[in-house]
């Protein structure tokens, strides 16, 4: 009897388990782990030291917490294969109603801490809550609102959760998809103490063995400006599983060493003391190729997986009282138009980029493939490269003479110039700066390129009013997903990087800019990809018409690890926005 | 010796005030501030700059933020808050320090045990081949910044060891796993990643120290003195050792006050090339990210030390020179 009992209570814990347990799909890994290796370290490296353990007052890109729980904690999940959200530490799809605006979610049972606490839905609610105070200073703030307004979460039950946004939201499931950190350590501390108390926890001197981590990785050591080392959370295999039942995951360790610079970090993956590292151009790709060449590293390297998720572009000054005729200058639609077709994007991706870089002509990065098809197919215009087209619609501005100097001058003998500014000391930018002056000369447009101080640089372009400080500025932005790639601070008039007009009242100057800002939140609160997709193309169409900003080149991602690694993506999976493996799912042959 | 002490102490007071001031303000006079790349990140709003500025006392007059950085650190000995590790400057900059302090003490003893030998055998040895092929040597050396020669000794190391599978560790300052090992294991494991920045250091750094002893060296031994205990019959290692070195160093103890804050300021660029966790890499972390109140409060405490290593000086070199008189 007490052997069938025993067996009924097994079978219905197994049961029970198998139910709340994630499977990843064998589909996420072109290499599979069938010889059931377990074990060893990933090694990686970061360039800058480690600022905090802190999940509410980091601010870097590559945290300790983010390497914690990166691909392996928060609601849902984004499928690679069609960027599709499924339900993660969610049980299932969310109850959706209210005009979408309200999201049930039931969490998945059975999940734990690294510290053995059940995760239940106080967890989310505390980090939330502690996000959201202006007063811990947390950098994901800003996640927690729309249009200024902000988005709510409720407990329902231990493990149901209701999330209210103002208005409906496509990247609705992604700003759900929060890491949960531990409400018995946080919000503890945060109901008595406040915001002080919470930014004086989880320090650098805070020893190892008191964080706890909802992710597959745990802190085990930190060696400051040396190296984290990450322990797998044992508790995470209980709900995660490969495709054939065994938890997850395969490694034991992730080890981040810190170097001193992206070459030092190039020079220890060389050496085959790291598995994987960034290859920035085509120096670090010959010196791989190098070094696998000749039998020193065995490595897996592959050129141009896809563009990178980075835009570099032309800014022109709307905002300019100080000189009206340079301020209808810039806001002339055939000025702008012009000053694209001069911009020589094959040079650029040829001698700046080292032939390794893809021509942009959208905000939309060209790596969310899906939205500039969109776009092309609802009409954009690129303006290409064509002198003759420039200086046809230069003429049409009235420039048709030139001065002995080559450049073309107006009624009054007043040379075409303009000044144009990048950030000093990125070589990039600088050199295509010096190819757009150069081929502006040509058709006798005098441009004044000066590299100038980064910090003088943003001030200038995110300042305020009817008389900003600048004529034109090269720059880059980074950032953005591929559900809705248009930012929220870029597109709708009056936000901080709206950087072509940007007068004291935030207002639009055109009724393209109008429609823009109208399209963006348009967009945006539409679930439907297709739809949405398809008033983004809409937006992109506006967009390249006006040509507010001129869209020039963005640098190409290129996959490098040492061959020791399984577990990585197929091939056609790869690219800048999702890389090249989920950590899980990756194992030391 | 008390009011000497007291002395220097009140003297020290607008050297350290002037010191201060300098020092925020000239941080000050940089553009943009901390919050600057926050500004082109499309994710973060003006909104939340704005909390970020006035938690973080940016948005303050300058000379205000200096009285309240100033009133902190007398009354509290609080040197203000790190931006990027939301850490009081102290908790960050010590552990750093303690790094800096194993690297720079090792290269100390490199140092003299280098410079001091070959000063003294220039000296006795004038003009011989040996001091000639010494002289060359470290004129080349000096000629050499120390982190260049940190590059090329890495080089060498990286052939050696692509060659003979020799693990000669070039960079940081534990191994992976370090963490498990042996408290003697720990050891010997830190000073082997020690041992070729130290000496990279001290090699680079000597051949200054021994000329300046070869040449205080040649003075003395030229001296009356010398030639009578000669005269009298002492014996060669006596007259040089005891007489003739005794008297050379003088201006060498008079330098040591520099040691203490050089011992904290760490050993520079090498521990960048070498990835040591030292203080520089973590300084010239801060300057870029203007990370104001850990530059600040830590040069700072340089300027402290330097204040208090001048004083030691003075005090030990009253004590090897009778001539002289504290007080």
């Amino acid at each position: 009897m007490k052997k069938v009992l025993t067996l009924a209570l097994a079978l219905t814990v197994g049961n029970a388990a198998a139910q709340s347990a994630f499977v990843w799909p064998a589909a996420w890994t072109g290499e599979q782990n069938t010889a059931n290796k377990r074990g060893g370290e990933l090694r990686l490296s970061a360039i800058s030291d480690f600022k905090t353990f802190n999940p509410f007052t980091s601010s870097e890109a590559d945290s300790i917490t983010q390497r914690m729980t990166e691909d392996s904690a928060g609601l849902f999940f984004q499928d690679p294969r069609n960027d599709e959200f499924i339900p993660y530490m969610a049980a299932s799809a969310p109850v959706v109603s209210n005009n979408n605006k309200r999201f049930v979610v039931k969490i998945r049972q059975g999940m734990k801490f690294s510290d053995g606490q059940a995760i239940t839905a106080d967890d989310w609610i505390t980090t939330w809550k502690i996000h959201t105070d202006d007063k811990v200073g947390s950098n994901s703030r800003d996640t927690f609102f729309l249009i200024g307004k902000p988005i709510t979460v409720k407990k329902l039950d231990t493990y149901t959760l209701q999330f209210d946004f103002p208005q409906p939201s496509a990247s609705a499931l992604s700003i759900m998809s929060y890491a949960p950190w531990p409400d018995h350590v946080f919000g503890k501390a945060y109901r008595e103490g406040g915001a002080e108390a919470i930014k004086k926890m989880w320090t650098l001197a805070t020893p190892p063995s008191q964080i706890v981590s909802p992710g597959a990785w745990v802190l085990e050591s930190y060696r400051a400006g040396e190296r984290a080392v990450f322990k797998k959370n044992n508790n995470w295999g209980d709900w995660n599983k490969d495709g054939r039942g065994q938890e997850l995951p395969y490694l034991n360790n992730l080890s981040v060493r810190i170097v001193a610079d992206a070459n030092a970090a190039l020079a220890a993956f060389l050496a085959g003391q790291l598995d994987t590292v960034a290859m920035r151009n085509a120096d670090d790709l010959a010196q791989t190729k190098k070094a696998i060449d000749a039998g020193n590293l065995k490595a897996f390297l592959k050129a141009n997986v896809s563009p990178q998720a980075t835009s570099q572009w032309i800014t022109f000054n709307w905002n300019k009282a100080s000189d009206p005729a340079k301020q209808k200058l810039f806001r002339d639609v055939r000025f702008r138009r012009a000053m694209s077709h001069i911009a020589n994007r094959q040079a650029m991706v040829q001698l700046a980029l080292g032939g390794l870089g893809s021509e942009t002509y959208f905000s939309t990065y060209p790596i969310f493939k899906q939205q500039i098809d969109a776009g092309l197919s609802a009409g954009a215009p690129t303006y290409k490269y064509n002198l003759a087209e420039a200086s046809r619609l230069l003429g049409q501005l009235g420039y048709t003479k030139k001065n002995a100097q080559g450049f073309l001058v107006d009624k009054a003998g007043k040379v075409l110039e303009f000044n144009l500014s990048t950030n000093a000391g990125n070589t990039v930018r600088e050199q295509l700066g010096r190819i757009f002056a150069d081929e502006a000369k040509k058709v006798g447009v005098k441009v004044n390129f000066t590299p100038i101080d980064f910090n003088t640089l943003v001030s200038q372009l995110t300042s305020k009013g009817e008389n900003r400080p600048f004529d034109a500025i090269l720059l880059g932005l980074s950032g953005g997903s591929n559900i809705w790639s248009f930012g929220s601070n870029v597109v709708p008039c009056g936000t901080n990087l709206h950087s072509y007009n940007n007068p004291t009242d935030g207002k639009c100057a055109t009724s393209q800019e109008q429609l823009m800002t109208k399209l963006y939140y348009q967009g945006d609160a539409e679930l439907n990809d297709a739809k949405r997709r398809a008033i983004g193309g809409q937006l992109m169409k506006v967009e390249g018409e006006l040509q507010p900003v001129i869209y020039l080149v963005g640098g190409n991602y290129h996959v490098a690890y040492n061959e020791r690694l399984g577990g990585e993506f197929t091939a056609n999976m790869m690219d800048a926005y999702y890389g090249h493996r989920y950590f899980p799912l990756t194992f030391v042959k | 010796m008390i009011p000497f002490l007291l002395r220097r102490v009140v003297q020290s007071i607008p050297t350290l005030f002037l010191a201060s001031l300098l020092i925020f303000f000239v941080i000050q006079l940089a553009p943009g501030d901390f919050l600057t790349p926050a500004k082109l990140n499309p994710n973060i709003s003006p909104e939340q700059i704005a909390a970020l500025e006035s938690n973080f006392g940016l948005d303050r007059h300058p000379i205000e933020q200096y009285l309240l950085w100033m009133k902190n650190m007398i009354f509290n000995l609080n040197f203000g808050l790190s931006f990027q590790y939301q850490q009081p400057v102290l908790d960050v900059a010590i552990p750093r320090v303690l790094n800096s302090l194993w690297l720079v003490l090792l290269n100390l003893i490199f140092f003299y045990a280098i410079a001091i030998p070959l000063g003294v055998f220039g000296a006795v040895r004038q003009n011989s081949l040996g001091d000639k092929a010494v002289n060359v040597v470290l004129y080349f050396l000096l000629g050499f910044p120390s982190f260049f020669l940190a590059l090329i000794v890495i080089y060498f190391i990286l052939q050696v060891r692509n060659a003979t599978g020799w693990d000669i560790p070039i960079n940081g300052m534990t191994s992976n796993g370090f963490d498990a090992m042996a408290p003697l294991e720990k050891v010997w494991d830190v000073l082997k990643h020690l041992l070729i920045p130290a000496l990279v250091l001290a090699i680079s750094d000597a051949a200054g120290l021994t000329r300046v002893i070869r040449g205080l060296m040649l003075e003395v031994m030229r001296s009356d003195y010398i030639r009578t205990a000669r005269a009298k019959g002492v014996s060669e290692r006596t007259a040089i050792w005891k007489h003739t070195f005794r008297n050379a160093i003088l201006p060498i103890v008079a330098g040591i006050g520099g040691l203490l804050p050089a011992a904290i300021s760490g050993a520079g660029l090498t521990e960048v090339v070498f990835a040591y966790p030292g203080i520089t890499p973590m300084i010239l972390d801060a300057i870029n990210t203007q990370d104001l109140y850990l530059i600040a409060g830590f040069t700072v405490l340089g300027t402290v030390l330097l204040v208090i290593g001048n004083a030691l000086s003075d005090i030990l070199l009253a004590v090897v020179d009778p001539r002289i008189k504290v007080g």
